[in-house]
């Protein structure tokens, strides 16, 4: 069977979640998208309240800009960067699966205890 | 292995611990509530160090399949296994297919612990024998889970709804 191509179809790249996840193991680059997150800002602004240099910033828009997590202005001359919020909203969604799954579960694991207790009772009052 | 690249979840059970460990370990039971909203079928389940558990979900037209090698079964305090998250029909290991860099073995631990009619349960996941990018990946969703759930959690749904409003 043809594998589909997502690889130049712009727009329509599914966000890669493997990219976005390694992205956000940093907690730096954590820190830098929380700071997008208040609305987009140049690298001399997001450097501005960390201890690194520009350069490393840059470095590391690089990386969230390869993970589809920040786009970058290329119209103006200070290239503001911009949070993306379709591929922050995919990663979301797959953490959101893990809880979902589990906490879903254990609510139904609750009825079942429930009901096998109430059966225990009943089985003693049989005796 | 760093605390990282784990998965904790904590969770107490109001019933004593023999009979939680009876809903987790008979298959027709772990099969009404293994998997929320979805039909779960226990293909095979072998309660025994090596023995198998091999896992089918179906909801609508879908089916996931998954597969469980114990490693330990300490009644009524600890279940080990090794977790495959994605199986061909054969119950072979493959990757996910939604991402390829997820680690293909959790190693998964549940301990059970008495605290009287209530059960005090700690359910584990970390990788295992991943490679450096399955490391990174789960490390890099973990730390927007677990600790961070309230922290890195909270600042990208915030983001989002700013987002979405402005």
């Amino acid at each position: 069977m043809d594998q589909i191509d997502f690889t130049n179809s712009g727009l329509n790249t599914p966000p890669n979640l493997d990219a976005i996840f390694s992205a956000l193991a940093d907690p730096t680059r954590r820190d830098i998208l929380s700071r997008l997150s208040k609305g987009q800002a140049s690298v001399n602004e997001i450097a501005a309240p960390f201890d690194i240099s520009q350069p490393a910033v840059s470095k590391h828009l690089k990386v969230l800009e390869r993970a589809g997590l920040v786009e970058r202005d290329i119209d103006k001359q200070s290239r503001p960067a911009r949070l993306k919020a379709e591929p922050m909203e995919a990663a979301i969604n797959w953490l959101d699966e893990f809880r979902v799954f589990w906490e879903g579960s254990f609510d139904q694991l609750d009825d079942i205890l429930n009901t096998m207790k109430q059966n225990e009772i009943k089985g003693k009052d049989d005796e | 292995m760093s605390d990282d690249a784990k998965y904790v979840l904590d969770r107490e059970f109001d019933a004593p611990r023999d009979m939680v460990w009876r809903a987790w370990t008979d298959p027709k039971l772990l099969a009404k509530w293994y998997g929320p909203g979805v039909e779960t079928i226990i293909h095979k389940f072998d309660l025994k160090p090596g023995g198998v558990w091999h896992n089918e979900m179906k909801w609508g037209e879908n089916s996931m399949l998954s597969k469980a090698v114990f490693t330990e079964v300490s009644k009524p305090e600890r279940l080990v296994w090794h977790h495959h998250s994605s199986t061909d029909s054969d119950w072979q290991t493959i990757t996910n297919p939604k991402m390829p860099d997820w680690p293909k073995i959790l190693l998964t631990t549940v301990t059970f612990e008495d605290a009287g009619t209530k059960t005090k349960m700690r359910l584990t996941w970390e990788p295992y024998e991943a490679s450096a990018a399955e490391i990174a990946c789960f490390a890099g969703a973990m730390a927007n889970m677990g600790k961070g759930w309230e922290s890195g959690f909270a600042i990208m749904e915030d983001m989002l709804t700013d987002m979405q409003v402005g």
